[in-house]
């Protein structure tokens, strides 16, 4: 949980910081004319908390806590660390896998949350210090038609993507082959279809939760 | 380096969990605090929701806790204001369009300033709901498809079926008729200018001749016709004397009782005559047949 959630809160942060800040730019110089500057404020909190928030987190935790889980279980694997478990009558599965699994489950939310708020924060600084959007009117924009479930979506699709890079990582891991090269080849293997899995996980937790978000 | 990353852990979770928590009560409420509720009883169709903002006089005061759809066609709309915020007696609570997403808001609107407020948990009255986008939006799609039957309908008349071609030789003959009116005026005016030019030569002779009148002649003239109308008058005066006299003569005759009245008057009279006529009649027939009873000639 240290190396998944704490050491990858710096990364998140950055990561979120600069996408709140170029959403809250962007969409304020794509309002034509006559349409109320509180809508900056809406759609920043939309795009960051429904969209950009866990879908980012996601693929950067795939790229820095799931390659390092591959590569861990890789090398494992090729130096037959596991197969000396597997000798101790350790289950490799739940001695290597499981705990990961965790650990992303719980701490990809908390990374998700933290982005969200650090992400919606420079989105507000963004506005009213480098547009024209006042303090107020975002303020308005963001409470526009919030509802709590909103935060609880963007949650279930963080979980959803920590355990998509728990798994898939730590499967490529486990079934890697052909000593060091090998370790090298999952690893990329693994980050590849990771980061399509969490596209088409993100896909289709919209398809199946957005409607829900209307209510 | 155990416990240190477990203190670290359980901080980032613990700063996730408060993060989420205060972000979404900051974003539904406004605040930590919930605020005090009142309720508003809006027909079907208002468009409310949940979260939605309460705006107080244009400020906004509160949001939209709950709404609670009811058989009566009402919604029983429970929202919920700051503390901070009193919403003065006579306040009336209507639906608004908010934005132009079609998102709507609660406007509590109040009659005039008071020191007087509503308490907690009391309904407020409606007042009447304002268009939103989609109805304006209809009422646009509406005028947009007359306008489109009307487009339509003068394509027909005046391109399909030559209506604008009629107008065209239309508009050339009413040039050609134009062309004929001036022309026509031009010659009325030479007409104009001629008897105006006639006009004036006859009032010059007029002129010549009235001051060729002599005034002398002109004065015995007058004489001689006032003295023709006195004679006139003494004429016409004795007329109506002999009129005056005859008409005594006639009503003596008609109601007088001599014999001229009672010749034209008494019935008796005329049936003697008539009868004597008839009379004379019936001997002249006699007479026609049998002349030898009447005449008797005798030569020797």
């Amino acid at each position: 949980m240290r190396n998944i959630g704490v050491d990858s809160v710096p990364l998140a942060a950055i990561v979120a910081a600069f996408i709140g800040a170029v959403t809250a730019f962007q969409t304020r110089y794509q309002l034509f004319g006559g349409v109320q500057l509180s809508v900056v404020g809406l759609i920043s909190r939309q795009s960051i908390i429904l969209e950009l928030g866990p879908l980012l987190t996601g693929l950067v935790l795939t790229g820095r806590v799931g390659a390092r889980i591959t590569a861990e279980i890789g090398t494992m694997r090729v130096t037959e660390q596991i197969d000396a478990l597997e000798t101790l009558a350790y289950d490799p599965i739940g001695y290597l896998v499981v705990p990961r699994l965790l650990a992303a489950i719980i701490m990809v939310p908390m990374l998700t949350i933290l982005a969200n708020a650090i992400g919606v924060g420079t989105a507000f600084l963004t506005a009213i210090l480098a547009t024209d959007v006042s303090a107020s009117a975002f303020s308005e924009g963001l409470r526009l038609a919030f509802s709590p479930f909103q935060i609880i979506y963007s949650i279930i699709k963080a979980t959803i993507f920590g355990a998509a890079i728990a798994f898939f990582c730590s499967y490529e891991g486990y079934n890697t082959t052909a000593g060091a090269e090998g370790v090298g080849r999952s690893t990329a293997q693994a980050v590849v279809i990771t980061s399509v899995a969490i596209l088409v996980l993100d896909a289709l937790t919209a398809l199946l939760l957005a409607p829900y978000l209307q209510a | 380096m155990k416990k240190r990353d477990d203190v670290l852990v359980g901080i980032v979770m613990a700063l996730a969990i408060i993060v989420a928590i205060v972000g979404s009560l900051w974003l539904a409420r406004g605040g930590l605090s919930k605020g005090y509720a009142l309720y508003a009883k809006f027909p079907w169709s208002s468009g409310l929701k949940q979260g939605q903002p309460v705006l107080l006089a244009g400020v906004n005061v509160g949001y939209v806790d709950q709404v609670e759809l009811r058989q009566d066609g009402t919604v029983l709309t429970t929202f919920r204001v700051g503390k901070s915020y009193k919403v003065p007696q006579g306040t009336v609570a209507t639906v608004i369009p908010n934005g132009i997403f079609g998102d709507m808001a609660i406007a509590l609107t109040p009659k005039r300033p008071t020191p007087l407020s509503i308490p907690e948990n009391d309904t407020i009255p409606v007042g009447p709901s304002s268009p939103g986008i989609a109805e304006l939006t209809s009422k646009g799609d509406s005028i947009a498809t007359s306008v489109n039957a009307i487009t339509t309908a003068l394509q027909k008349e005046l391109v399909a079926s030559g209506g604008v071609a009629d107008l065209r030789k239309t508009l050339a003959s009413s040039n050609a008729l134009m062309l004929n009116m001036n022309k026509l005026v031009s010659e009325f005016s030479a007409v104009a200018a001629e008897q105006n030019r006639q006009l004036t030569l006859t009032q010059a002779s007029l002129r010549r001749a009235t001051s060729g009148v002599d005034s002398a002649k002109i004065d015995s003239t007058l004489k001689n016709v006032r003295a023709t109308s006195e004679n006139f008058a003494i004429l016409s005066a004795d007329f109506q004397k002999t009129s005056a006299k005859l008409d005594s003569v006639i009503a003596k005759a008609n109601n007088g009782p001599g014999s001229v009245g009672l010749a034209l008057n008494d019935p008796g009279a005329y049936n003697d005559v008539r009868a004597l006529i008839q009379h004379m009649d019936s001997i002249m027939v006699d007479l026609k047949k049998n002349p030898r009873r009447y005449i008797n000639l005798r030569i020797f």
